[in-house]
């Protein structure tokens, strides 16, 4: 089932917590809500769900109007933040409790039941602990049992507010890498929330990046990565080096080097932002061309396949990041203190619209 | 401690080492223990121990015919009717007020919940004469009611309205914090799967406060056994009528008949322990059910 949104607005007292989102997920995408806390990313999930009303604006599932559908009609599974299991009851019980609470002309007999529920636990590889209580499990297994519990009603949307939050951090890898499989299998709908970057490039189909109750950006992983489309987005998805520059004559700077800017007239002395990955960053030991400016490395870094250096430039007091290769780095010969060359690559400059 | 493995000798050898250095000299310890237990002796125990001694002092044949009086037979009766009347309707009210305040947003919270505590804070005798001021010949209703052979005040119904005001917050007070604490999550999630507002309740809400809910009937009861001045105001003390076993003590002592006032005190007293006992159980039958959710984040 598709969902649509369409202009919408909610706010709590004073606080603005969305302001015209609109946002479309096909049939059978996962969508990703990323950005920091107090962004809106729950609210609008909640939404969704029915959890909330919003203020203004619709929400259409398949088409139909479902912004004021209650939520036992909207066919939606939920997995909270801290799994919300019923904890006075079995872990089979909980995931039969969306089947057994149904009216009696469409409740599953005792056996469809038991049935459906054995088959869920399969699902989620934990059929062997349908007797324990939510206390007794660990987090990772709450948290699929949270699952099956949702998936049991069959929803035609699935959304999951923060679902590997609580996590520690291998088995986060593991269940982020499960759920993934889980649904190109299933191919229901779904929308998780995130706070963590990497998470969501590597589960989503596509990615909502949000701040301030507002969508920064809407994209495939490759493209918010690649080609993000504010400052916001470009320092959210990783680390970034910030450099201040002044547009002149339609150029601005970083260092000596000179960057083109599609400047219109009145863009001119006005500040520009540039921003360059680490791992755009080079470093030659000789004064060239594409020099930017001189620094000296200050730290280094060097756990793994790359090597992560500090350099603190010569003509100001920032510090930038750079990353090498390690192979790079051997063949440069650096150690802290060394006097290098920065040559920054791939540059993206975007001009102060306050200014 | 035979069969006990060195890392958990290591582990109580830590504990002892830890309590050593965290704890006071043993002289400190023991004069603040014994002052304690003098207190509590002194206050608690001495009362309780002469409350069955005084009953039983002139032996157990008046002790029986003091508590086989008809008088005392019907103070008793009239107590557990009040009990068993003000217990059910505040079971009912403290879920319904506990489930609004913990669960839902709305205008005037705080309004119901200082309205909540208002018997706490009114004098018992104050809400007794309030009662009558209300229900009284005359009072506000006064008149209607004796036009329609109505009778509230110096009867039974005046009796349970007393005890129904006093008895008020228990529930409600037991649960407010506990719903509070355990969040909405799981009511939304029941809500999502498709539950009904009332299966929501039965089935998630009440199961996860029963030992609250418990326990605070069986403060509720306690208190609605044993409460004088309220309903003192307002029963009128009729004997054989309207009279319950705290005001039949009381009446009883006025006429120096001290041995049955000590009987019928006695069976209170034995009321208020049988009571004890059940709260300890319910103490440690909670504690043991793992209805905690241990803390995740």
């Amino acid at each position: 089932m598709s969902i649509e949104i369409r202009n919408i607005q909610k706010s709590f007292g004073n606080f603005q917590a969305l302001s015209n989102i609109n946002l479309d997920v096909p049939t059978g995408e996962l969508v990703a809500l990323l950005g920091p806390s107090g962004c809106g990313k729950t609210s609008l999930l909640r939404i969704i769900a029915g959890l909330e009303s919003p203020d203004v604006g619709t929400i259409l599932f398949h088409g139909d109007d479902a912004t004021h559908r209650d939520v036992r009609e909207r066919q939606v599974g939920f997995v909270f933040q801290h799994y919300a299991l019923f904890r006075h009851m079995t872990v089979f019980e909980n995931v039969a409790f969306g089947l057994r609470v149904r009216p009696k002309s469409t409740r599953p007999t005792e056996g469809e039941i038991h049935r459906r529920v054995r088959e869920l636990l399969d699902l989620v590889q934990l059929d062997w602990l349908s007797d324990r209580y939510p206390p007794q499990l660990s987090g990772g297994q709450r948290q699929r049992i949270a699952l099956a519990r949702a998936l049991a009603v069959e929803p035609k949307v699935l959304l999951l507010d923060e679902p590997f939050g609580a996590l520690d951090a291998k088995v986060r890898k593991d269940l982020r890498r499960w759920l993934r499989r889980l649904h190109d299998e299933l191919h229901i709908t779904s929308v998780f929330v995130t706070h963590d970057q990497e998470e969501a490039l590597e589960v989503a189909d596509r990615i909502v990046v949000m701040n301030h109750g507002k969508i920064e950006q809407i994209g495939t992983p490759q493209e918010v990565y690649d080609h993000p489309s504010t400052p916001f987005v470009y320092q959210f998805l990783g680390n970034v080096n910030l450099f201040h520059s002044r547009v002149e004559s339609g150029k601005a700077f970083i260092g000596n080097l000179p960057l083109e800017v599609d400047a219109k007239d009145e863009s001119n002395n006005s500040t520009a932002f540039a921003y360059v990955r680490p791992h755009d960053i080079d470093i030659q030991k000789e004064s060239n061309i594409q020099s930017a400016f001189e620094a000296k490395v200050i730290y280094i870094h060097s756990l793994g396949p790359l090597v992560r250096l500090e350099l603190q430039r010569e003509d100001q007091s920032d510090i930038i990041e750079s990353e090498l290769t390690r192979e790079r780095f051997l063949q440069l010969d650096l150690s802290i203190g060394s006097k290098v060359y920065v040559q920054p690559k791939n540059i993206r400059v975007f001009l102060n619209e306050t200014a | 401690m035979a069969n006990t493995s060195p890392s958990q000798m290591t582990l109580y050898r830590a504990k002892v080492a830890r309590n050593r250095a965290t704890s006071e000299p043993a002289w400190i310890k023991y004069s603040l223990i014994s002052l304690a237990l003098l207190f509590l002796s002194l206050f608690l125990f001495v009362p309780l121990v002469a409350v069955f001694t005084e009953a039983l002092r002139k032996g157990l044949d008046t002790y029986v015919t003091a508590l086989s009086d008809p008088d005392a037979f019907s103070a008793i009766k009239l107590t557990l009717v009040a009990a068993l009347i003000s217990v059910p309707l505040n079971l009912v009210f403290g879920i319904a007020a506990s489930w609004a305040i913990a669960k839902f947003e709305f205008k005037g919270k705080n309004i119901l919940i200082t309205l909540i505590d208002l018997p706490f804070a009114v004098s018992p005798v104050v809400a007794g004469l309030i009662y009558v001021l209300i229900f009284g010949l005359q009072g506000w209703f006064g008149s209607w009611l004796s036009d329609h052979n109505i009778k509230v005040i110096f009867a039974i119904p005046g009796i349970v309205l007393a005890t129904v005001f006093v008895t008020f917050p228990f529930v409600a007070r037991e649960l407010i914090p506990l719903m509070q604490a355990q969040g909405k999550e799981e009511e939304e999630a029941g809500l999502v799967l498709g539950a009904s507002g009332w299966q929501i309740l039965w089935r998630i809400t009440l199961p996860n406060v029963k030992w609250g809910l418990l326990y605070g009937v069986i403060l509720t009861n306690a208190r609605a056994m044993g409460e004088f001045g309220a309903v003192s105001v307002v029963s009128g003390h009729i004997r054989g009528m309207t009279n319950t076993m705290p005001l039949h003590v009381e009446i009883l002592y006025n006429e120096y008949n001290y041995a049955a006032a000590f009987a019928v005190a006695s069976l209170l007293a034995f009321l208020a322990l049988v009571t004890l006992a059940l709260k300890s159980f319910v103490e440690w039958q909670s504690a043991r059910v793992p209805t905690q959710i241990e803390d995740i984040s």
